[in-house]
């Protein structure tokens, strides 16, 4: 028997159904053939050997049929097992090619992971604050309603009032329900140690508008928000949790909330809070239709958009509402209080009220990692460029001897796939752990920060990524590889016009990471000069060495302002008796702590005209001692106990609010009150130095430090028993003093707890968090693009010097000095990179704005800053590019010669 | 006499037929016909959709040749996985064939 070759037969067939068809038959007549041969040749006739033939085939068509049938899964199956079988091999062959070449694989690898990593991590970020709905029902029907305050000494966004409240309620037609809440720190006790918990006083409707519901028992009713009506609370999830063991027989017993009994009637399902905080206790907030009303704008507001109506549409029907306040509500809203404090009520969605400013500081994040990124992928172009001129003679040979371009594009596509999706993958491990830091410098009041975590949407941005990448990068190098195969032979490997070509891809490609970093320095640059600005602010308090932490007494048993007074009496003196403790002191505002809270001033001398308003300043309750306890330095006198506990009429102001009521004249003296304008007023003993206690980014505040005790015929509002505790320590480890401190605190009332101890300098910290926060990550995305991009200009530069060696050899032989070599070299470099860096400014002069709300005290377009940025990038692009020109400048002319 | 072949043992008969040298279908069948002196009655068109299930499970290869009065024909051949199948199903055979033996030679009760 013969075996002829005709290996491509069965390939053949097994692509087309028609020609399977034939084979088959084939197959049949060649049996025909055979055994009618046998027959003939044993004796039979023609005729009788092919019937006899033809009966021990058998039905052929059957035969036909089912072994078609059979061949052609068999030929699906083959296809499947070829395609797999050829994506093995050329992954096995391409590992084994990043493998031979372990610096090439490395560097991309790493290079684009680092960008990976960054935007990952950025992007977690973003995703969890920002892209993710609220967690409400329906969260894009939400809106909050606020007022808008323009004037009157304390500008900015302020709470709805209960007059406005029940206003809006009765006579709106845009919203579906109108859910207010406030918070306020509360004593619980009984059941174990006590501790100071949040509480939101809220209407029954906040629950319906924000779609709660409980684990355990009920929600509020309307009926129990009455005055008059018992006490009840319910328990945030958390909190039952922590406090009672998530026990349900908790429904239904009756707690202590600032030593008053208080019933609990259920429990809110886990996560359930506020748009804004996340509070213990939910309690009603008892308001009463009617009234009194006083102005005082101490209620949020959420509301639901009904049917058709748009955040615009509600925002008109509150505002015309709200005009009418000055004929509704005569003595709240006077005419002069609406113009002079430029009142007005604002309707924004609730996503926006909430998100703040996170949402832009966040999108800005992002987009420089993004460039970080890009820059990378930069690095990684040029590598492939670099490793496809390697490659080059080896593709053009492949292609010569016919291997097909499509087998070539395979191959490129296969080996930088590989090399991405290790980036992504890496990238991940990168970003998980940078997510980790993140969480624990992130500042406090980012929404949602604090259980951010690795998750799917993140791995598949990066996979997604990472594949788009590896896809650009195999069919990169295919664009020129194949092109020129046949030149790349004839000429020996070099191709003049492909390395033209080459060097303006190169060229292109450093003047884009140069742009692109500059643009993320100049950024980073200015937020760095906004920080040492802010730094540099003198805070005129002394934070060294204080420890602050806050009180909370039980409004049941403080009622009185003798009761409040006595406590912190003994409390400080106590204190004081401690040796490490230098002074003690308590206070309604903690200096650069937050509140944004402010009441009316009136001054003796400065009557109102008819029409005019008095100015909303900060005003704060403080015990003897809290000057010299803050470090903050007072011109005059201020009050002592003995002034305090007589009751006398001294009262410090700050320098900021003499100035604004008396100019350059002295304050000493002068009255000032703030419950009405009759006498009598306080004497004003004591001015402060400038002290930002709003934020170091804010005006030197105006203050009214009123004593704890009310002079006789004034009243102010009620005795404080929510105050910090402010500890100045003798050394400089105040926290040391902090079991003492508890200690006396334990024995004078077990049932105060101190709640929130920070050292003043993490109160000072925290206060300049969110800002400290994003130019440590803009610096962070910065440094990357700047090293990367100091990485590209030297791989360039190097690879270029490669090339030129012979041209180097050359010029040294002929009489060139080495120096004058390597200048020209590191020149070359420097015209790349000012391409860049005039593209660059151009981007930052178009970008930077986008950050001036970022910015504190510098311009967007900042000189000092553009000139830093530009002049560093020249530095190190001029050190990236010498190390290669120092190279080219020691090319021996005979070796160039030799190897030519 | 002619008998006709049990259910599920013409693969095994093939796998053996091709155990030597490759063969084409004619060559299979004029194989068993010689070997078991023509006493299968095996209905020839069936080996066909047999040999191509026998390649699409991988126990057979095949290669278009020529046969020696020079006609195209397609060759079977086993594949090392054809010869681990074949020795397996040889084993079954034999213990089948000694089982159904116990049974018939079994006293009656």
């Amino acid at each position: 028997m013969r075996k002829g070759r005709d290996r491509y037969a069965g390939l053949r067939w097994r692509m087309g159904g028609h020609r399977g068809d034939e084979q088959i038959r084939a197959e049949f007549e060649h049996h025909l053939a055979a055994r009618i041969q046998e027959y003939v040749a044993s004796g039979m006739t023609p005729e009788a050997a092919k019937q006899e033939a033809m009966r021990r085939l058998g039905d052929v068509e059957r035969y036909v049929r089912e072994t078609r049938a059979i061949d052609s899964t068999l030929a699906h199956e083959l296809r499947r097992r070829e395609v797999l079988g050829a994506a093995r091999r050329e992954v096995r062959q391409s590992v084994r090619g990043l493998v031979r070449s372990p610096l090439f694989t490395i560097a991309a690898a790493v290079t684009l992971a680092l960008g990976l990593g960054a935007t990952g991590a950025v992007y977690t970020l973003l995703d969890a604050v920002v892209l993710q709905p609220l967690p409400y029902a329906a969260p894009d029907r939400l809106v909050y309603v606020a007022s808008r305050v323009t004037g009157g000494g304390t500008a900015g966004q302020w709470g709805v009032s209960p007059a406005g409240y029940f206003y809006y309620r009765d006579h709106q037609r845009t919203l579906t329900g109108l859910g207010v809440f406030s918070q306020w720190p509360v004593n619980v006790s009984g059941e174990g140690e006590a501790e100071r918990a949040w509480a939101a006083l809220v209407n029954a409707e906040l629950f319906t508008v924000l779609n709660a519901r409980v684990v355990a028992g009920r929600l509020l009713r309307t009926e129990e928000t009455l005055p008059g009506s018992a006490s009840v609370a319910m328990l945030s999830h958390a909190f039952w949790m922590r406090r009672y063991g998530g026990e349900a027989s908790v429904v239904g017993r009756t707690i202590q909330v600032d030593a008053a009994p208080v019933e609990v009637i259920g429990v809110l399902e886990p996560g359930f809070a506020l748009p804004q905080g996340t509070p213990d206790l939910w309690m009603a907030r008892r308001l009463n239709p009617a009234g009194p009303f006083f102005n005082e704008h101490s209620l949020g507001m959420v509301a639901r958009l009904r049917e058709g109506e748009t955040v615009e549409s509600a925002q008109r029907d509150l505002a015309q509402l709200t005009a009418r306040f000055t004929e509704v509500y005569p003595q709240v809203y006077p005419e002069s209080f609406i113009r002079e404090y430029g009142f007005a009520v604002e309707v924004v969605p609730l996503r926006g009220q909430v998100l703040g400013s996170s949402e832009r500081t966040l999108w800005i994040l992002f987009a420089a990692v993004g460039l970080v990124l890009v820059i990378a992928c930069a690095n990684v172009a040029n590598l492939v460029l670099v490793r496809a001129e390697v490659k080059r003679r080896e593709g053009a040979i492949r292609s010569a001897i016919g291997a097909a371009r499509s087998h070539l594009a395979w191959h490129y596509i296969t080996e930088s796939l590989l090399v991405t999706t290790a980036a992504a993958l890496l990238g991940l491990g990168l970003a998980a752990g940078a997510l980790g830091v993140l969480r624990q410098l992130a500042p406090a009041g980012i929404p949602r920060l604090a259980d951010v975590g690795l998750g799917w949407n993140t791995a598949l941005l990066l996979l997604s990524i990472g594949l788009a990448l590896g896809t650009l990068f195999g069919v990169f190098p295919l664009l020129r590889s194949t092109r020129h195969s046949a030149l790349v032979l004839r000429e020996g490997g070099r191709s003049a016009s492909a390395s033209r070509r080459q060097g303006v891809v190169r060229g292109a490609l450093v003047t884009a990471q140069v742009a692109l970093a500059l643009t993320l320095l100049t950024g980073a640059g200015l937020m760095l000069r906004s920080f040492a600005r802010l730094q540099a602010v003198e805070p005129g308090i002394s934070s060294e060495g204080v420890l602050t932490g806050e009180l909370t007494l039980p409004w049941g048993r403080y009622r009185s302002w003798e009761q409040t007074n006595t406590f912190y009496r003994d409390l400080l003196e106590r204190l004081e008796a401690l040796p490490g403790i230098a002074r003690a002191a308590v206070s309604t505002v903690l200096p650069l702590g937050g509140s944004g809270f402010c009441s009316v001033v009136f001054v003796e001398d400065r009557p109102l005209e008819p029409g005019q308003e008095p100015a909303c300043l900060l005003v704060s309750l403080v015990s003897p001692g809290f000057f010299d306890a803050m470090g903050i330095a007072v011109q005059g006198r201020a009050p002592t106990w003995n002034d305090n506990d007589s009751r006398s009429d001294a009262v410090v102001v700050s320098r900021a609010l003499a100035q604004r009521f008396w100019g350059a004249e002295s304050a000493i003296g002068r009255g000032v009150r703030s419950n009405g304008p009759e006498p009598p007023f306080y004497r004003v003993s004591g001015v402060t130095a400038d002290v930002h206690v709003r934020g170091l980014d804010q005006p030197p505040t105006e203050a009214v430090y009123y004593p704890l005790m009310p002079m006789p015929g004034t009243s102010l509002w009620s005795p404080p028993r929510n105050t910090s505790l402010i500890v100045r320590a003798r050394t400089s480890r105040p926290l040391a003093l902090l079991p003492d401190i508890r200690r006396v605190l334990h024995e004078l009332d077990v049932d105060v707890p101190l709640a929130n101890v920070q050292t003043f300098e993490e109160v000072v910290a925290g206060s300049m968090a969110r800002r400290s926060f994003a130019t440590m990550l803009l610096a962070l995305a910065a440094a990357m693009a700047l090293a990367l991009s100091a990485v590209g200009i030297y791989g360039v530069i190097s690879y270029v010097v490669g090339q030129r060696r012979a041209e180097m050899g050359i010029r040294l032989a002929l009489g060139a000095r080495s120096a004058e070599v390597a200048l020209m070299v590191v020149t070359q470099a420097l015209r790349l990179v000012a391409f860049g860096i005039v593209t660059g400014l151009i981007f930052s002069l178009a970008s930077t704005r986008t950050l001036q709300s970022l910015l504190f005290e510098i311009s967007p377009t900042d000189p000092l800053t553009l000139v830093a940025v530009g002049s560093l990038i020249v530095l190190l692009a001029a050190l990236a590019a010498w190390m290669p020109a120092r190279k080219a400048a020691r090319v021996n002319p005979v070796d160039v010669m030799r190897a030519e | 006499m002619q008998l006709d072949l049990l259910q599920g043992t013409l693969d095994m008969l093939i796998l053996k037929a091709l155990a030597g040298e490759a063969k084409h279908g004619y060559g299979v069948a004029a194989w068993l016909q010689r070997t078991t002196e023509d006493v299968l009655r095996v209905e020839e068109g069936s080996l066909y959709p047999a040999l191509h299930r026998l390649e699409r499970r991988g126990w057979v290869e095949s290669e278009w040749g020529y046969s020696d009065n020079n006609r195209r024909a397609k060759y079977y051949g086993l594949t090392a996985e054809g010869r681990r199948q074949l020795r397996q199903e040889r084993a079954a055979w034999g213990r089948f064939v000694e089982a159904v033996g116990k049974v018939l030679s079994a006293p009656a009760s």
